[in-house]
């Protein structure tokens, strides 16, 4: 095949040429004996021989074609002649087998794209509902915490008749001091359970201080309310 | 001067150019879509592979901006100063990308093939020399912008570090940037930002300060899910790494002479070119009245309400309304943005602007319009050519 390619049919020296049909010759036929009329054959020969050298020039032109469009598509050179067959067609072709792989390319891309977007998009909800429950449990506390303290001044109100006893005394007193060490112990919590959650600490500090003020209203022995932090800024 | 470049739609050797003839084959082409935009840019790296690194992984967006530019090309093609200002933009903004003169011969190459191939049996020479006749005159318009800020030493791009990263809520971190050389820009506008982490994504923020001394940005990047870019922005590993900054562009900034009475409508980081604006305005000798509006989902998404009080308390003429869309507790305004701008009363005879996302500067532009505020008191923010 190979050989077949690089080497011209011409160039074989065993096949025959137009030249070999004009010049040859037969032996004569003996004499008495019917021949052909040798001009006739001459004349039929000349014709052979025509359409002989028609068929060499159109073989050797289309070789040569060959061997150029060879040499061209290995040389790569294709752009400067536009008689190639089906390069258009090729080049469209490469276009067309391009395109379909951008879009995969795309696709995989969007894919990856929609699951980090689903990741984000549960990392949120994750975050909102952690965030949730760190209100409601401070909610809790604060309710909690509200409730006891209101109890123990209705408490010692009621059972604060004077002329009060130094023991009951102490005793109103501890039972302050626990709940004020009860609520710095719970706000402390909630001020390390999470930042987000500052406002509502914001929201207890307040209320928790009006708590104190209506208890010191209400109990002459009462100490002056704790000092609000003072965040300078609040979001209201 | 780029300013007198005069945009005649000629062809150079034959007559005019037909405009009708132009359009009316684009419109024939663009009825394939997406295929369009595929067949180009399949077509360019084929002809010139080297230009494939210029652009990201996946081209859909890229395919999409390639269509509006087109669409803007031709549909202004009788409006020579939106469209000489809008190809001026563009070939300014391709810079930072590294596109150079022989890549608009190459674009040309591509982008003629595939109006032949889409036009089919309907392409013709004359239409051909009118294709051609046109991208000549686009790419030129283009080219000599991006040649003039080359000539006028513009870098292409500068380089940033982060150098401090705070995450302030789920969603939203601000950004300090120190950039090289120093970047200059007028309080309002925007630069295309490119991180290494993800190398040939840009994508557009506004600086959330006036320019400074010390050369630091402030910017405010909001998580998009899915965002590849702003994902990478808003994660505290970008603190200590490098960015590429576009050239600073967009047209949020205040007009002259500076009105006597405005309002500002920030939605989330819509804040930040709002907060440059307050930024320069702090620097007058005496600053208009300015109300500024300041809303979020949550009251947690508040995320520079801090800051924001802050300079109300310092200085007399600002006054700073938050409000809160998605949540009934909150203390303070609740409700649409839109609803709480509106609620606040008479704005006819200010100036108004907003930021923030699509829905919320819509609303409330529709909502002042309707409220007598004229159009051309509503300022938008606008990248033009390049949507983020």
């Amino acid at each position: 095949m190979e050989r077949a390619l690089t080497r011209a049919w011409f160039e074989d020296q065993s096949r025959m040429t137009p030249e070999e049909l004009l010049t040859a010759t037969f032996p004569m036929s003996r004499l008495g004996r019917r021949g052909y009329e040798e001009d006739a054959v001459q004349e039929f020969l000349t014709e052979v021989h025509a359409e002989f050298v028609r068929m060499v020039n159109d073989r050797t032109t289309l070789w040569q074609e060959v061997q150029r469009l060879r040499r061209r598509i290995i040389a790569g050179k294709s752009d400067s002649d536009p008689v190639l067959f089906g390069r258009a067609d090729a080049h469209v072709h490469a276009v067309r087998i391009l395109s379909t792989a951008q879009v995969t390319a795309d696709r995989y891309v969007a894919d990856a794209k929609a699951y980090s977007s689903r990741l984000t998009e549960e990392a949120r909800q994750r975050h909102d509902e952690i965030m949730r429950e760190a209100e409601q449990y401070s909610d809790m506390i604060l309710e909690e915490a509200h409730a006891k303290a209101r109890e123990a001044a209705v408490t010692a109100l009621n059972t604060a008749v004077p002329p009060q006893t130094e023991h009951e005394r102490q005793a109103a007193m501890a039972e302050l001091a626990y709940l004020r060490t009860y609520s710095d112990v719970y706000r402390a919590h909630l001020r390390a359970y999470t930042e987000g959650i500052l406002r509502g600490i914001e929201e207890w500090e307040q209320k928790e201080a009006t708590s104190f003020q209506d208890g010191s209203q209400a109990m002459p022995f009462a100490a002056a309310p704790p000092a609000i932090d003072g965040n300078g800024y609040g979001r209201h | 001067m780029l300013r007198s470049v005069s945009w005649r739609w000629r062809r150079r050797k034959a007559g005019p150019l037909d405009v009708a003839r132009l359009r009316e084959s684009f419109a024939q082409v663009a009825e394939h879509g997406d295929e369009l935009p595929l067949f180009f840019y399949s077509d360019l790296f084929l002809k010139h592979p080297e230009v494939r690194d210029m652009f990201p992984v996946s081209m859909a967006a890229q395919r999409g901006h390639l269509v509006d530019a087109l669409v803007k090309i031709v549909s202004h093609a009788d409006d020579a100063d939106t469209l000489t200002a809008f190809l001026q933009g563009l070939g300014r903004d391709h810079r930072k990308f590294g596109a150079l003169a022989e890549h608009y011969d190459a674009v040309s190459d591509s982008l003629l093939a595939t109006l032949e191939y889409f036009c089919g049996p309907s392409w013709t020479p004359e239409l051909a020399d009118d294709w051609k006749a046109a991208y000549e005159l686009i790419s030129s318009v283009m080219s000599t912008a991006a040649e003039e800020d080359e000539q006028q030493h513009r870098p292409a791009w500068w380089r940033g570090a982060v150098v401090a990263h705070e995450r302030r809520s789920f969603d939203v971190s601000v950004l300090f940037v120190q950039t090289e050389p120093r970047l200059d820009y007028e309080p309002g506008q925007s630069v295309a930002i490119e991180t290494s982490a993800r190398p040939r994504l840009w994508r557009y923020y506004s600086m959330a300060n006036a320019p400074r001394q010390d050369g630091m940005l402030e910017f405010h990047v909001r998580l998009i899910d899915g965002g590849a870019v702003s994902m990478a922005l808003t994660s505290s590993t970008i603190a200590g790494t490098d960015l590429r900054i576009g050239p600073p562009v967009g047209v949020l900034t205040l007009s002259q002479p500076v009105p006597r009475d405005l309002l500002f409508v920030a939605g989330s980081t819509g804040l930040a070119p709002l907060k440059a604006l307050l930024d320069q305005l702090a620097t007058f000798q005496q600053p208009p009245k300015v109300h500024l509006f300041f809303g979020a989902r949550a009251a947690g998404e508040l995320y520079d309400l801090d800051s924001l009080e802050k300079m109300a308390v310092q200085h007399s003429w600002l006054t700073v309304t938050p409000a809160v869309s998605d949540d009934q507790k909150f203390a303070g305004e609740t409700g649409n943005l839109a609803d709480v701008v509106a609620r606040h009363g008479d704005w006819s005879g200010h100036e108004a602007y907003l930021a923030g996302p699509t829905k919320m500067v819509e609303d409330t532009a529709a909502r002042l319009a309707a409220a007598g505020v004229a159009r051309e008191q509503i300022h938008i923010e606008d990248f033009g050519w390049s949507e983020p």
